[in-house]
């Protein structure tokens, strides 16, 4: 049935479940990547200078918030959207940045699979939604997201029934 | 933007200006970020529903961020030039909602616009306001290509602290004492 020669042998909708914890991984964020990063996106002075940074509101060379965003996804991306048939993020929703990933700190996590539906308008779509709870090497949290991600109907002739809550 | 919390007009719109993606820089930022075939690999994103090339929408976000950056900086040399104090902006709490609409592929140039939406002072950091961004993002043709709802800080220019802040913190310059009345990290 599916008709995508690139995600044929990939977890398709049907083979998710709710409840489903997705482990992370770990990665260490470098001054140099913090830098690298923010030179391009995100050039405040807190970002790129360890002087200005201290005397900021984060109190040390931080990352940008957007790169623990992307690292979280890289991560994400390695050990589960790539082995699934996705379809592109639709957004996401409640984003946290709870606590600053300075210089040599690891982050890291898991995410958990918190809603499974079909989408109304396109019957070969499905829409799983992701819960990130992303922490640091002392596990105390650093950031939390929900994201929306669209992803292949093996079989998309199956009638759209909404499952129970 | 670069202004005094109590200088910030709600819903008055700020340009950011523009990009356009190229395939290149897609590829690049979907390697280190968001390693998907359709952010990286231009013949196999062909078989998926977008048909081609498309950046990820972490990618153009991080974009419009730094579009956000750069007129913040503008917009503080303009106050300068003007012989006025610009306002200070601090890093962001977060994100309350961001929707995908439209792909951005190869070639397309994104427009970004800010409006302040919202301000109040924060509770939980003493001298500071919250600002309620909306950031829309619009290719070439008027599609909408991104939506955000986002949150920032930004400086009271009027603030006095509370007298037994103002103690506290006096106490805090104290050698010794100082490092037993901080917070523990």
């Amino acid at each position: 049935m599916p008709t995508n020669p690139i995600t044929a042998n990939r977890r398709h909708y049907e083979d998710l479940a709710i409840g489903e914890v997705i482990d992370l991984g770990q990665v260490t964020v470098s001054k140099e990547m913090i830098i690298s990063f923010a030179s391009e996106f995100d050039p405040f002075p807190f970002h790129l200078d360890e002087a200005a940074a201290k005397a900021s509101l984060l109190g040390g060379l931080a990352a940008s918030g957007w790169q623990t965003a992307g690292l979280s996804l890289r991560m994400l991306a390695d050990s589960f959207l790539a082995t699934i048939a996705s379809m592109g993020g639709l957004g996401f929703s409640d984003l946290k940045w709870k606590k600053p990933v300075m210089v040599g700190d690891s982050i890291g996590g898991t995410v958990t699979i918190s809603a499974l539906r079909r989408s109304h308008g396109h019957p070969e779509r499905g829409i799983v939604t992701l819960d990130f709870d992303i922490r640091n090497q002392k596990s105390e949290p650093v950031m939390s997201m929900r994201l929306a991600n669209l992803i292949e109907l093996r079989d998309p002739l199956v009638p759209l029934v909404e499952a129970a809550e | 933007m670069t202004r005094w919390f109590e200088d910030i007009v709600v819903d008055e719109a700020f340009p950011l200006g523009s990009h356009t993606f190229t395939a290149e820089e897609i590829i690049r930022f979907g390697k280190l970020y968001d390693p998907q075939y359709f952010h990286t690999d231009p013949e196999a994103a062909k078989h998926s529903h977008f048909g081609g090339l498309i950046a990820s929408g972490w990618h153009t976000v991080s974009v419009g961020h730094r579009k956000m950056v750069d007129a913040l900086f503008a917009e503080e040399e303009r106050l300068r030039a003007l012989g006025k104090e610009p306002g200070v902006s601090g890093p962001s709490p977060g994100v309350n909602g961001m929707n995908f609409k439209a792909p951005v592929r190869p070639g397309d140039t994104v427009t970004y616009t800010l409006t302040v939406t919202g301000k109040r002072p924060s509770n939980s950091i003493p001298g500071w306001g919250l600002l309620f961004n909306q950031l829309n993002a619009v290719n070439q043709h008027g599609a909408l290509v991104y939506h955000a709802e986002l949150v920032g800080f930004s400086k009271l220019r009027d603030y006095r602290m509370p007298i037994r802040l103002r103690v506290l913190q006096a106490l805090t310059r104290l050698p010794g004492l100082g490092k037993l009345l901080q917070p523990s990290r």
